[in-house]
């Protein structure tokens, strides 16, 4: 951290003072010189770690799979079959349950999501708020919370006949709802594990970007006569629009994935009511030994996904009004996104 | 099928590793060092895959084996059901990467590793495996080869349908267990029983969101004489046999005598020890062996018989699934895990250990015809259970073609009870949208 900022502070000093003399073409030929002693492909050794990671655990199954997909296991046989696969998908009544699944878990939960995690993300900023370090530990925990305690935990609290949340709602007389065994109720429950697990994450995202934003900007709406919910509006909400992109971009792909929540509380079911592509390609897979079959609906979702987020990045960039002035100091960052 | 304990966090825990290795580029996953042993000899370390109850069974035959072949070291893995299915799926499909030694195969799976995964599981008769035959039912063993006669697993439970029941209930509810002689006969005694004693006939888990909850289906539809497939392989899963059956679970389920219990192992023991109560508990063999030891004081109130035939006068036996052990081509340690295998199924020494241990119902026939094998139970007072199982087991029990499809067809019908059992789907209608399912899925046709 030191050694950064001191280097960043003397070669922003010269430059910008000594500009005429000849100052600034100096650093560039040091580093030239120095890299005579030193083999061009340095940098590349440096980098040959993540390249080969990347090559073996990224880039090969992406191949492999792609490859899998236009396979099929004929009589034990690993047969090429072209595009039957995907043809195959087009007509299954199952995939289309497993996406309009998926995008109504999507267009109610992400939006939930979100929502709460802004409001969450004010409090946590605020200066109303005491101990504030606890709140945010405590809404940010979730997310670090394993698949398996995550599944146990809410499997005994939406226990239709003996879990908590029934016993409690049987206290105010709201009579026990079969949450996990219920088409309509599972769904809800998906949402409300999801929205547990991951509104944490995208508050403390929301809060750096807060934290980015100049006090003063609010000093200056409020001499101008700007009331609360105008001040949210236009200066909290507008701060906050590169962190909203990087978070329904995120969500949204995460929840097209989704296969943990629906895996451990309710595998599917009830018929099929919280059936996702992730757990249809899984059971392809994993049950079934369908692996073409699979990575066809694999692909298939990449293609889904890579189709959404371009159109959320198109909304986004199209929607968005004017930089307002701190937009300047947040662009960097944006970028680094 | 069985369930462990803790099904789910196994669940979880092994897909994770199962990705994680999946994920590993084949040649740099670590295999188990195996003490060098070769081919020849019976030494070293053996790693067997099973679960909780058929692997006590196995443990027990560990000291006797190690009496013979004091060098050997085995490990009986409790990985889990249906842990182990996804396990050895991924195993196979890495080319064997993983498995250990023995793998214990339910049958249900066993046609499908073998047709999937060909060369992943050794030809037993390389170790001599085909003179056994003549000690195994003929149709066990059938299921446990292939077409060419290639045995691939050497049966280790063979289960015939044990009609279990609670003595005590049907006694306070004033009914006579021996006159019920079909299924509809019975959901009206179950009637009577809810009245009586406010327990149900039996429990389902009706959302089948924690296992695949269609045993009632497959055991009434065995009565019958059907199945999901034919022995041609095509699917028969609505003709009339699968509707019959359906209607019989939707009549009793509207007449309001079947709880909603979900199907895990902690469950099953609730129902065993009476804490959730059932009159009735149609299950494979092996039960017998986990109420003696996961019930004790239950002793007395349980009793077993045939099952109710669906038709008048029609089949009273149905064979209930089974499971094989197997060895892996992928095994270091062949010779040795073929050494274990034959003791502990082979032999009656082993399989009397086993048996002890585990409770499991052999198929091994000088086990079956043994002294005090089909004795008088103390525990189902005075009734042999196991006097019942072979009896069945002599029947003509239909061939029950698993085919390589079998997880699609399950999982296809137990969506359509679902649909049944909780919004009031009709039978039929639910059957064939399951049937056209299975046909888009995997391009079998339906029986004429």
């Amino acid at each position: 951290m030191n050694v950064l900022s001191s280097t960043a502070h003397a070669s922003a000093g010269p430059t910008a003072e000594a500009a005429p003399f000849a100052a600034p073409p100096r650093p560039p030929r040091r580093r030239r010189r120095s890299s005579i002693g030193h083999p061009r492909i340095t940098p590349y050794l440096f980098l040959l770690p993540t390249i080969v990671l990347f090559l073996g655990f990224k880039l090969y199954p992406y191949l492999s799979a792609f490859w899998t997909s236009l396979t099929s296991n004929i009589g034990g046989v690993i047969t090429f079959v072209g595009l039957d696969n995907y043809l195959r998908l087009l007509e299954d009544p199952l995939f289309y349950k497993a996406l309009g699944n998926t995008a109504l878990i999507l267009v109610v939960q992400v939006p939930l999501m979100l929502g709460l995690g802004i409001v969450l993300s004010v409090a946590f900023n605020s200066l109303l708020l005491k101990g504030r370090a606890f709140f945010r530990m405590a809404f940010f925990v979730p997310i670090v919370m394993g698949l398996v305690a995550y599944g146990i935990l809410f499997s005994a609290l939406f226990d239709s006949s003996a879990g908590i949340v029934n016993e409690l709602l049987g206290y105010v007389g709201i009579g026990p709802i079969p949450w996990l065994v219920d088409p309509f109720w599972a769904k809800i429950s998906i949402v409300l594990a999801m929205t547990w697990h991951y509104t944490g994450q995208n508050a403390i995202i929301y809060l750096a970007q807060l934290q980015s934003i100049p006090g003063e900007l609010y000093e200056a709406a409020q001499v101008d006569g700007a009331n609360g919910w105008q001040r949210f509006v236009n200066i909290t909400l507008s701060g906050l629009r590169p962190a909203l992109l990087l978070t329904v971009v995120l969500s949204t792909i995460g929840t097209l994935q989704l296969f943990d929540e629906p895996y451990v509380l309710t595998n599917g079911g009830p018929d099929n009511a919280t059936l996702t592509v992730g757990m249809y390609l899984y059971q392809n897979g994993f049950k079934y030994f369908d692996f073409g079959y699979a990575s066809a609906i694999g692909y298939a979702l990449t293609v889904i996904i890579a189709v959404v987020s371009l159109i959320q990045f198109r909304l986004f960039r199209e929607r968005a009004p004017k930089p307002i002035s701190p937009k300047k100091s947040m662009s960097p960052k944006e970028k680094t996104r | 099928m069985r369930f462990t304990l803790n099904k789910r966090a196994r669940g979880m825990a092994v897909t994770a590793a199962a990705v994680a290795s999946v994920a590993a580029l084949v040649g740099c996953s670590a295999t188990a060092a195996d003490d060098g042993a070769t081919d020849g000899d019976v030494s070293g370390k053996i790693t067997i895959w099973t679960w909780n109850a058929p692997g006590d069974g196995l443990e027990a035959a560990v000291p006797a084996f190690q009496k013979l072949y004091p060098d050997v070291e085995v490990d009986v893995q409790d990985v889990g059901n249906p842990a182990i299915w996804e396990k050895i799926t991924t195993g196979m499909a890495a080319g064997g990467q993983g498995l250990p030694d023995v793998l214990n195969i339910g049958i249900d799976y066993m046609g499908n590793y073998v047709e999937q995964f060909p060369g992943e599981l050794v030809d037993l008769r390389e170790f001599g495996a085909d003179s056994l035959e003549p000690e195994f039912p003929s149709g066990a063993w059938k299921s446990g080869s292939g077409a060419d006669g290639a045995v691939y697993g050497i049966p280790y439970e063979v289960n015939a349908t044990g009609f279990f029941y609670r003595s005590d209930i049907f006694e306070e509810a004033g009914i006579d267990i021996d006159s019920i002689e079909t299924w509809d006969q019975l959901i009206d005694a179950g009637v009577i029983i809810k009245e009586k004693t406010g327990v149900p006939l039996y429990n389902q888990d009706k959302a089948a969101t924690e296992a695949d909850s269609a045993g009632l289906w497959q055991l009434q539809t065995a009565l019958q004489d059907s199945f999901y497939f034919d022995e041609s392989g095509d699917i028969t899963m609505n003709g009339d046999a699968g509707v019959t059956s359906l209607e019989l679970i939707k009549k009793a389920n509207d007449l309001g005598i079947v709880g909603d219990v979900q199907g895990s192992w902690d469950n099953l023991l609730a129902q065993l020890r009476g804490e959730k109560p059932t009159a009735i508990m149609p299950a494979g063999g092996w039960m017998a062996g986990v109420m003696e030891n996961e019930a004790p004081e239950m002793a007395g109130n349980w009793g077993v018989r045939l099952p109710p035939s669906v038709e008048p006068g029609g089949i009273t036996a149905a064979v209930n699934g089974g499971t094989y052990l197997s060895i892996p081509t992928a095994s270091k340690n062949q010779k040795t895990a073929w050494e274990f295998v034959n003791f502990a199924l082979g032999t009656l020494e082993g399989q009397k250990l086993v048996y002890e241990g585990g409770g499991m119902f052999p198929g091994y026939k000088p086990m079956l015809e043994s002294e005090g094998f089909a004795a008088p139970s103390e525990y189902f007072d005075g009734q042999s259970p196991n006097a019942i199982f072979i009896a069945e087991l002599e029947q003509d029990t239909p061939v029950l073609n698993y085919t390589s499809d079998y997880a699609r067809a399950l999982k296809a019908y137990t969506d359509a009870q679902t649909r049944v059992l909780l919004s009031g789907a009709d039978p039929q209608q639910a059957l064939d949208e399951a049937a056209d399912q299975v046909v888009q899925q995997t391009g079998r046709k339906l029986a004429d």
